[in-house]
């Protein structure tokens, strides 16, 4: 039998002035259900909430609603209350007369009905409620950082440093991602070398770190807190613990002209390679496609020059396993395929190139050892343009979005030129200057006023050779007029892209992406670094295009989020989630679909002897976030939301 | 003279963005009629097309559904699956008779207290013009006559 | 050799090589005009075959019987296309394998049939898909449209009058291939969000249910109008929900067994001109 107290909260005249508390309080009384009601003042107050509790005791309730203010505002303070005298924390609903009753109406009679229906339709529910306890899910105390640039560079250190371990995956051979190829940043200058190996180093040699290079995530199961990861450990056929790195085998290898994806082609590196030189770990990897004694059979050159022994050519595969509690995901971006851009003659003229390959020639360490140099016949450009927005914010070619950093590196990158071209012009092409960011705009005054830098407003229509000269028509939309200069060398300025494999990357972890491949967050204003996937998050360009400072920022805001995630053994959630009954599911998998958590699996029911009868969905409570969208997409209504349960719906329904 | 009829409404709200609305209508002071009753759930792809029909059996005049504007729901997606829902369901009322302008949908976020008040004032009107719906109360009134032998 | 014929070996030769466990197919029914399910496991079964144009109801829910599929083994059954797009739609949700299924297709045309060439319903991708565009221009219903030009009050005092009638035997829900759940709604007290009663109330909200469940899933093959004892013109009810998902979300029912249900998907920019 049910017994419920309902509780009229006056909260002085707040609700007193306009709704009749003794009345409500009479009709609650005679309501079917009801063991007692009483009115008070201030029922938030200590003396109130004892009373509350007391009553509880006296009577041995069964439920509670408090006729009071917004469950916005005391659900909490209630609920904790009706805990202290032994009820169940979710026996405990909240009828709102206030801000939704006598805060609105005018007329007191109308607010006392009003108030009257909602109390009996909230003491209708609360008969159905039942005992939920908080969900308690175990955590692994150890993070999985997904991509070793930046961001899974700082990710990695911040939740090291704390005292918690890591496995840090990169894919390639080496830690850096992009950031190590670049040669100076915006807006400091200063070099990026300089300030990525030695975060490199440290996290490579960190004693919390496990760095895994040259290695990829196969698959990613189970849930927050309790991640089942396998990483693929490609074969590099160079025994990591044997190798000292003394670059021998490097220098022989007889197979010498393979562009160098590190140096966007423009470099050219050995079928044994490492990377770059500051590579991290420095030990190299065979390129099996382009290694003469996979190809014939014959040569190992640099097994005979190893007088460590460390290449082994039967070097397979080997996937490891780890459990994980959260996973920080920073893989980055990739810049657009510039040859949709006919008309840039990106691809066709040598000497167009896009703006990570600038990089590339005015990096100290790069291919030119930091010498600005026409890549068709090694001299020095006299005239250098440059084309903002090639790709980005163009819906017709390229891609809508704003890829962020372009307007900055361009800057830059004529900024750079003039410091090491002093007799060169730089004109930058452009459709707005975007330099929000803090020193951003000072900088990219100063490429103009100190440097020179030639900013035209307007679009690039066509390139093309003419007498050993690259010949740029735009339109300088400013004067209102075309365009056309003489240039030795084009840099395009690409758009940055998700990496080609990112929606299929997000199905083997289980995160959204948007249409672009992007990856989405939780809610792009509030929970900006989380995926929708509980314990999973998100870090650098991965989840859409950012500079350095944000994506470490973005970085540490993630390891934030591990840390607090691995400061408790065990972690509690509201038990607001969806539950299944399997014996009525039908297994038509429309709810796995609809979940926005991925939080429902398909689970096997079998027979004693193992056969299979049936497959149903099943609701893992780690993940499911309470929402209801499964519950009412169930044709056969199996799926059901404890605390809004179909039954206490219909309830509150029917109660009014 | 007969008093004017006063509708029946009941709303079914997420309590991310319209019921936190209709707390900030309150909080704001702001007047409006006192017709709807709400019924809070956590989110309108919880919203189920049973509620409506049980509303109506209640006796509602009129059902109101509102929830977090497109790209705003606390669970990412829950209010675009809702809005396939009500493209489908209110078609499908208004096919079997039971007019779309009795059951209505908005999107009200937290902020929008006032677009709260102006709302349930502007329904109530259009609820009361529309009258009682007798139709529907005709067959409620069946279901409680006892069946006679 | 008429179609009947040629199937008639072909479904003899299918049951004798043991390539599939039975054949579904038609046999004469109790009167001239009405052909009942046959159920074939022996070739000798297959001589009271009957494939004409009273071959009109889709066969496809007899799949999913108890126990039928969980074998493994393979089971042909005759089809129209959409019957076939039924098989889509049950693969898409999870309730067979379109590879246990062999489809005998075939079309009427009039009093004529014809055979359709294909083995496996996705082989019939070409035909579901010009169908969703013959389905877009079709011309509607006259008693869809009749409905449609009427008041909501004429309207509803339409289906009063219809579901007045509704004795909830549920005939429609058996014949219905999207109707197979372990457990309806309407079987569920625990709440009884339908009424069982047989009153109009409960009626209305009986078929409303059932035509929203049915709403993107549906292929029109009309087996639950024909099952009505009371002729409840039930398929218009599931024609609007057609009507409403192909102009609302160009979702067509069961083009292939990879399309999305279209009320566990959606896209952003779904129209909603009805929201305020």
């Amino acid at each position: 039998m049910a017994k419920i107290g309902v509780f009229v909260c006056h909260c002085g005249e707040n609700i007193a002035g306009k709704i009749d508390c003794k009345q409500l309080t009479a009709a609650m009384e005679q309501h079917p259900g009801v063991a007692v009601a009483f009115d008070y003042k201030y029922f938030c107050a200590d003396p109130g909430q004892e009373s509350v509790k007391k009553a509880i005791r006296d009577n041995n309730l069964t439920g509670v609603v408090m006729a009071a203010c917004s469950p916005r505002m005391h659900e909490a303070t209630f609920r904790k209350a009706c805990a202290e005298a032994g009820l169940n924390p979710y026996l405990c609903e909240i009828a709102n007369i206030r801000e939704q009753c006598s805060w609105v109406h005018t007329d007191g009679e109308q607010a006392t009905q009003k108030a009257v229906e909602i109390t009996r339709s909230m003491v209708e529910k609360v008969k159905l409620n039942n005992n939920l306890q908080p969900i308690e899910v175990p955590v692994t105390r150890k993070a999985l950082v997904i991509g070793g640039g930046i961001a899974g560079i700082q990710a990695a250190l911040d939740i090291a440093n704390a005292g918690r371990e890591v496995v840090l995956v990169e894919r390639e051979a080496s830690l850096g991602g992009h950031m190590s190829q670049l040669s100076e940043t915006f807006p400091t200058l200063d070099c990026s070398q300089c300030i990525m190996t030695p975060r490199m180093v440290e996290a490579a040699q960190h004693p919390k770190i496990k760095v895994l290079t040259y290695a990829e995530v196969e698959s990613v199961d189970g849930y927050i807190g309790n991640f089942k990861v396998k990483v693929r450990m490609k074969s590099r056929f160079v025994d990591m613990h044997t190798c000292t790195g003394c670059g021998d085998c490097i220098i022989k290898c007889p197979i010498k002209k393979i562009p160098s994806e590190f140096d966007c082609a423009i470099g050219k590196r050995t079928a044994i390679y490492t990377p770059f030189a500051q590579a991290v770990p420095n030990t190299p990897v065979i390129d099996k496609a382009n290694c003469t004694y996979f190809k014939t059979g014959k040569c190992k050159i640099c097994a005979k020059i190893c007088e460590l022994n460390a290449i082994n050519f039967d070097m397979q595969d080997e996937i490891i396993d780890f459990e994980i509690g959260a996973i920080v995901v920073a893989t980055g971006f990739q810049v657009q395929d510039n040859s949709v851009y006919g008309e840039y003659g990106y691809g066709k003229y040598k000497d167009v190139i896009n703006g990570l390959q600038f990089e590339r020639f005015a990096s100290a360490s790069g291919p030119t050892a930091g010498k600005i140099l026409r890549p068709s016949d090694g001299k020095e450009p006299e005239t250098v343009v440059f084309i903002q927005c090639a790709g980005s914010r163009d819906a017709a070619k390229g891609v809508r979005y704003c890829s962020k950093i372009c307007c900055m590196y361009t800057a830059k990158h004529a900024m750079l030129y003039a410091h090491k071209v002093h007799t060169g012009k730089a004109h930058i092409f452009y459709m707005d200057i975007r330099a929000a960011g803090k020193g951003y705009d000072e900088f990219t005054r100063r490429g103009i006023e100190e440097d020179e830098t030639s900013y035209l407003r307007g679009r690039v229509s066509k390139v093309w050779e003419e007498n050993g000269k690259l010949m740029v028509r735009g339109v300088d939309t400013l004067l209102g007029k075309p365009v056309v200069i003489a240039a030795d060398m084009v840099v395009l300025a690409t758009a940055m892209v998700p990496q080609p494999d990112a929606k299929d990357f997000a199905k083997v972890i289980g995160i959204g992406y948007d249409e672009y491949g992007f990856y989405n967050e939780a809610h792009l204003k509030l929970r900006p670094v989380e995926s929708s996937t509980a314990g999973i998050f998100l870090a650098g360009a991965c989840q859409s295009p950012k500079d350095i400072p944000d994506s470490v920022s973005q970085a540490s805001a993630a390891a934030s989020k591990v840390l607090a995630l691995f400061s408790k053994e065990k972690l509690e959630r509201e038990p607001v989630v969806a539950t299944n009954n399997e014996a009525t599911c039908a297994g038509c998998w429309g709810c796995v679909l609809a979940c926005p958590y991925n939080a429902i699996d398909r689970k096997d029911i079998v027979d004693r002897s193992g056969k299979l009868i049936k497959r149903v969905a099943s609701v893992n409570p780690g993940l499911c976030q309470g929402c209801g969208t499964c519950v009412t997409f169930c044709r056969s209504h199996s799926l059901d939301l404890a605390g809004f349960t179909e039954k206490q719906i219909f309830a509150e329904v029917m109660g009014l | 003279m007969s008093e004017p009829f006063e509708p029946k409404i009941v709303a079914f709200v997420c309590t991310y963005c319209t019921y936190a609305g209709a707390d900030l209508a309150g909080t704001s002071r702001l007047k409006y009629a006192p017709n709807v009753r709400i019924i809070r759930l956590p989110c309108t792809g919880r919203i189920s097309p049973m509620f409506i029909l049980k509303a109506l059996q209640k006796g509602a005049d009129g059902v109101l559904v509102s929830g977090c504007h497109p790209g705003d729901c606390h669970f990412n997606h829950g209010n675009y699956h809702a809005r396939r829902r009500w493209t489908v369901f209110r078609s499908l009322l208004e096919f079997t008779g039971i007019p779309q302008d009795r059951v209505k949908f908005s999107w009200i976020s937290a902020a929008e207290g006032s677009k709260f008040a102006e709302l349930i004032n502007s329904v109530t009107e259009d609820f009361r013009k529309l009258g009682p719906f007798d139709q529907y109360k005709k067959l409620i009134k069946e279901t409680e006559t006892a069946a006679t032998f | 050799m008429s179609t009947q014929e040629t199937y008639k070996t072909k479904v003899k030769e299918l049951l004798s090589s043991g390539k599939v466990k039975m054949v579904i197919g038609y046999k004469a029914g109790t009167t001239a005009d009405r052909r009942r399910p046959h159920f074939m496991r022996t070739p000798e079964e297959v001589d009271q075959l009957v494939l004409d144009s009273a071959c009109i109801t889709n066969l496809s829910g007899y799949l999913l019987s108890e126990g039928l599929l969980s074998d493994g083994k393979e089971i042909a059954v005759f089809l129209k296309p959409d019957g076939i797009r039924s098989i889509n739609i049950l693969a898409a949700e999870a309730q067979l394998q379109s590879n246990q299924v062999v489809v005998l297709g075939f079309d009427i045309n009039g009093s004529e049939i014809s055979a359709l060439q294909g083995e496996r319903a996705s082989d019939f991708q070409a035909l579901t898909s010009s169908s969703n565009e013959a389905r877009l221009h079709k011309q509607q219903h006259p008693e869809s449209a009749r409905l449609e030009q009427m008041t909501p009050a004429e309207r509803f005092a339409y289906w009063e009058d219809a579901f007045s009638r509704c004795i909830k035997c549920y005939a429609c829900r058996q014949a219905c291939p999207m109707c197979y759940c372990r457990r309806c709604i309407v079987d569920n007290n625990q709440p009884q969000w339908v009424n069982t009663s047989s009153h109009t109330l409960g009626n209305f909200e009986w078929n409303i249910v059932r035509a929203f469940h049915l709403a993107g899933r549906c292929v029109e093959c009309g087996n639950c109008g024909r099952a009505c004892p009371v002729n409840i013109p039930l398929g218009l009810l599931n024609m609007k929900m057609t009507d409403e998902v192909l102009q609302s979300f160009n979702h067509y029912p069961g083009v292939s067994e990879t399309q999305e249900p279209v009320l566990a998907s959606f896209k952003k920019n779904d129209s909603e001109t009805f929201i305020l």
